[in-house]
């Protein structure tokens, strides 16, 4: 077709343009734009503090930190990738840092410390990186998975306490770095700036920067021109490690101390920069500049949000009116809510408004000529090719009883199970086995298994919802909230909160399949949103004194029996109603009912060929979009109940509910059989999945009573940590040994060895 | 004379400021199997989507059976029995052969549920109708090479009981052997009585199963001829330098050259 390319007008080339015009006629000048309108609606919302000098150089320092981050996270979204634990990084460097250089702990002098603290960051750059580029996991669950792991680790380290050390601290040079200098501006300004400038040149002027656009570009082109793509794509996730290592020292500086906080939330705030200023988070497009000026704006707009207006408020104390002045402000929590927001709007920007083309669009719209040619739509036959490695499963074909079990993906996990109660009663003899041990094991489990089903479904169809354990606490938020401060009754609250899990689950169905979003931005948006909203309906605080109607749901059915009036008296029956809860009877109908539909239906059967190979899916006749949108939706729905009978359960709701059970929930599907890329997953597998993660969470908590009479408990706060691991092990363990089979292969090669062998040792007799 | 079961006329087809396809002419007989070659970027795989609705044509027409049509999808063209063979096969991997065979439209029991002894006893016979090595209804699909999992994108095809099969670049992806089973399949399924068009750069594939080779040059008719009339030579002067000149119709061809 190159002929009649030939045949329109000649295109001049245009020459490059120099920094200055791109900078006022590019994307960035309208984040510049946007930010002095910004500024001044604060101005105007809250003079006292926006309108000082102070502000400007609170909203710097703070942009700093944030903005060297964001130079670090430009590398690694240009490299098609994600990282999401930067924020856990910079609260790990910070917390190593303090726990070397503090006098209660190993009191070292601050260099050495400072230097531990970037070597730590590098390695941790490095582990995201091995697990990405080597290991084959999807970057976002690498880097999801270390972001609890940080977490749990600073926790663990800390023990969730506070370490300071400002009076050591007065003694060392290196604290200057979070310091106002004689100039009147905070030194962390200057780091930011430095990094800004060596980011920008190193991205856009030498190879590493062009290798980097390359592999974001087509990874497997780049390989191909010879580029170690693998190293790459290493380097882009140390470099935002180290950045992230860089700020948590500049935070550490500024405060000369540390809390279990730090760097909270802060992955959103730099994806958010990176993406603002103009990256595209299929890779290859972003600029160093522009992801700076991004993080001014999201900072910004953080600060702008969380400072509150200030009001004066008429209350009532003991039949007296007051008049009391106060700060119009978000409830704690509720501020994500907003970031997830300006995160997803961003995202879509870069596919739908520059590559659309909606301003020449509306341009040629306007002055009534012809519009710029639209991009070809790509309908089922165009999208381009998906395919798979031979799978291990194969050889299950014509395997008959315990064999045809072994071979099948979820046996690992059904297997697990018993291994795993066997060990908690090999452990604990006099307790595993109890009743009262049984029936918290059920309860454990129900919350677990009953956000892996949905997820079992968005899995199979290649899609991901990492934002089941935040719509969770959304929809307990919403049922805590209409019969604590409406007044509604507990069938309101219930349908209400199902509502807005189903519409969570619809909102994230419509970004990915209308807008094409992949589901993991999608739905890490929501994650945010959906808790910054939660923690908005109940203002940050934790509700109680629901009707006891409603708290039924989350008991057993002794309790259940007894509110009626029959509570069973002996026997069996007693036992039973004891150790069943409601909860755990609605699980399991809720359980066959989408087993059924997944195993024998053909809708279950829609869902894993869209897993499978979405084109050929589409091209079969299979309405895919559809299918993906109602997984997702279904996923929202058992979050929400799972919500719901959170609440039930404890009788109360916490704005924190649910944290960390996206990963309880995503490993569940995993270790049962279900592929991270989609097209596998069965709901035993995913029940089974649940148990296993229930078994280990309960064994970890176990009080084990040593040989001497001593016991020993691990402590709560390193559990995060065990549960990121075993995803991860899970997640590799899917794509090298049942995807990949790399057993068989290393087998299959030893037995061709062997055979080769023998040939040569006989071929060597007969000579 | 016979109608032919696809006859397109005067095909236009522009994408931007690039024309695709400049008033093409294509004919394809009953149980004829049609050789359709050309550089890259000659417009035949862009042809071959035009007739099965996958793009829209500018101006043109397209007959199937001499009835004018407007396929406005793949689907549609596919109820009227013509089916279209991705080089990529367009299979699901992690399903099994019997469930790919009936990809969408699994066969229902008690209108809820998948029939799945109906499912694997039809696809059985699908495949022996074809006389393909496919060993197990029940393999999964990504466990096949290359030249099986065409066969299960074959089966699948001839299980809509289509008049025309269209293979795009069916032997790029095979082994030798894969590629003489597979021009034994066509010749079987030109016993059946289907008219098949081959998209292919391989000559020699072409001239051992086809009838008559089709040849377009940046999106024009430059050749037509009978392959019992022609050699690889002229085939591929045509190819290589055809202008609109030499489009003869393949029987003008023949007179020409008698």
């Amino acid at each position: 077709m190159a002929i009649a390319a030939t045949a329109g007008r000649p295109e001049t080339p245009r020459s490059p343009q120099h920094l200055p015009m791109q900078l006022v006629g590019g994307w960035e000048a309208g984040l510049l734009a946007f930010m002095a309108l910004l500024y001044l609606v604060g101005v105007l919302l809250n003079p006292t503090f926006f309108g000082s000098t102070d502000a400007i150089s609170a909203v710097l320092r703070d942009t700093a930190r944030y903005g060297v981050m964001a130079v670090g996270m430009t590398f690694v979204i240009v490299n098609r990738d994600l990282d999401l634990s930067v924020g856990s990084t910079l609260g790990l460097t910070a917390v190593a840092f303090s726990i070397f250089f503090s006098p209660t702990h190993y009191g070292l002098d601050a260099v050495p410390a400072a230097l531990l603290c970037l070597g730590l960051g590098l390695a941790i750059g490095l582990v995201n990186g091995v697990l990405v580029a080597i290991l084959r996991v999807p970057p976002f669950i690498a880097t999801l998975t270390m972001l609890f792991i940080g977490r749990g680790l600073v926790l663990g380290l800390t023990g969730g306490k506070t370490i300071g050390f400002d009076l050591k601290a007065q003694g060392y040079w290196l604290f200057a770095m979070g310091e106002t200098n004689a100039l009147g501006f905070n030194n962390q300004i200057l780091i930011f700036l430095v990094f800004a400038v060596v980011g920008a040149l190193v991205l856009a002027k030498t190879r590493v920067g062009y290798e980097t656009y390359a592999v974001g570009g087509n990874e497997q082109a780049a390989q191909y021109a010879g580029i170690a793509t693998k190293a790459v794509r290493i380097r882009g996730f140390m470099i935002s490690s180290f950045c992230a290592a860089v700020a948590g020292l500049m935070n550490v500086t500024q405060d000369k101390g540390v809390t279990s906080q730090y760097g909270q939330g802060a992955e959103l705030i730099v994806i958010a920069a990176v993406i603002v200023g103009g990256a595209a988070i299929a890779g290859g497009r972003g600029r160093v500049i522009g992801a700076c000026l991004g993080a001014a704006l999201v900072v910004l707009i953080d600060k702008v949000l969380r400072e509150g207006i200030p009001v004066t408020r008429t209350i009532t104390v003991g039949g007296v009116e007051m008049e009391v002045q106060a700060l119009a402000q978000l409830p704690p929590g509720a501020v994500p809510a907003f970031l997830g927001l300006i995160l997803l709007a961003a995202v879509l920007i870069e596919p739908w408004v520059v590559r659309g083309n909606v301003f020449g669009r509306l341009k040629a719209w306007l002055t009534g000529s012809e519009p710029p040619p639209s991009l070809d739509p790509g309908g089922a036959a165009i999208v381009g090719v998906k395919t798979f490695g031979t799978a291990s499963d194969a050889r299950s074909v014509g395997a008959r009883g315990l064999r045809a079990f072994l071979h099948r993906r979820d046996a690992a996990a059904i297997v697990l199970v018993i291994a795993l109660w066997l060990v908690g009663m090999w452990l604990r003899p006099d307790f595993w086995g109890s009743l009262n041990n049984s029936f918290n094991l059920l309860l454990a489990f129900s919350e677990v298994a009953l956000l892996s089903l949905g997820l079992t479904y968005v899995i199979a169809n290649g899609d991901i919802d990492l934002s089941v354990g935040s719509v969770l606490a959304l929809s307990g938020a919403v049922a805590a909230y209409v019969m604590k401060e409406m007044g509604g009754d507990p069938l309101l609250a219930i349908s209400l909160a199902l509502a807005a899990g189903a519409l969570c689950g619809a909102v994230n169905g419509w970004l990915t399949t209308r807008f094409n979003l992949p589901s993991f931005v999608a739905t890490l948006g929501m994650f945010y949103i959906a808790r910054g909203l939660a923690a908005w309906i109940v203002s940050g605080r934790q509700l109680s004194g629901f009707p006891e109607r409603f708290n039924l749901i989350g008991r057993n059915l002794y309790e259940v029996l007894s509110y009626f009036g029959m509570p069973p008296q002996t026997g069996l029956w007693l036992e039973v109603t004891r150790a069943v809860s409601v909860q755990t009877l609605f699980l399991l109908l809720v359980a066959i009912v989408a087993g059924i539909v997944l195993g024998a239906t053909p809708f279950g059967q829609k869902v894993y060929a869209t897993g499978g190979n979405e084109r050929a899916a589409s091209y079969a006749g299979i309405d895919t979009k559809r299918v993906r949108f109602l997984s997702l939706v279904f996923s929202g729905l058992c979050a929400a109940a799972a919500g719901v009978i959170y609440v039930a359960f404890y009788r109360s709701f916490n704005p924190s509910a649910g944290q960390l059970r996206e990963l309880d929930a995503i490993a569940s599907v995993i270790i049962g059989g279900g592929s991270i890329f989609g097209g596998y997953g069965t709901i035993i597998g995913s029940l089974a999945g649940a148990a296993v993660i229930t078994l280990i969470r309960s064994l970890l908590s176990l009080q084990v009573i040593l040989a001497n009479g001593a016991s020993f408990v691990l402590p709560q706060h390193w559990m995060n940590v065990f549960i990121g691991l075993i995803l991860l092990i899970a997640v590799i363990g899917d794509i090298w040994f049942r995807q990949n089979n790399v057993f068989g292969e290393w087998r299959r090669r030893r037995q061709l060895a062997a055979a080769e062998k023998l040939r040569l040792h006989q071929g060597s007799k007969g000579a | 004379m016979t109608t032919p079961i696809i006859e397109m006329r005067g095909i236009m087809k522009r994408f931007g400021a690039v024309q695709a396809l400049n008033n093409v002419n294509f004919r394809l007989m009953p149980g004829e199997i049609l050789g359709l070659v050309g550089d890259n970027s000659a417009g035949k795989s862009t042809l071959m989507k035009v007739m099965t609705g996958a793009y829209q044509r500018d101006a043109g027409e397209v007959l199937v059976n001499g009835e004018e049509t407007h396929f406005r999808s793949p689907h549609e063209s596919r109820d009227r029995g013509i089916e279209m063979i991705y080089q990529d096969f367009a299979l699901c991997g992690n399903m099994d052969v019997g469930q790919n065979i009936f990809l969408g439209r699994w066969p229902k029991r008690f209108g809820l549920f998948v029939d799945r002894p109906k499912m694997y006893e039809e696809a059985r016979q699908v495949l022996g109708r074809l006389k393909v090595d496919v060993n197990s209804v029940f393999q999964k699909v990504e466990s096949l090479s290359g030249g099986r999992q065409q066969s299960v994108a074959i089966a699948r095809a001839i299980s809509f009981e289509p008049k025309v099969i269209i293979f795009d670049e069916p032997t790029a992806n095979l082994s030798v052997m894969a590629t003489e089973r597979l021009l034994e399949t066509m010749a079987e399924l030109k016993r059946q009585g289907v008219a098949q068009v081959i998209i292919s750069h391989r000559l020699t594939d072409i001239f051992e199963v086809g009838d008559r080779i089709m040849v377009l040059k940046r999106g024009e008719n430059v050749g037509d001829r009978y392959i019992a009339h022609t050699s690889e030579k002229e085939v591929l002067e045509l190819i290589v330098s055809g202008t609109p000149d030499t489009a003869l119709t393949a029987d003008e061809a023949l007179r020409q050259a008698a």
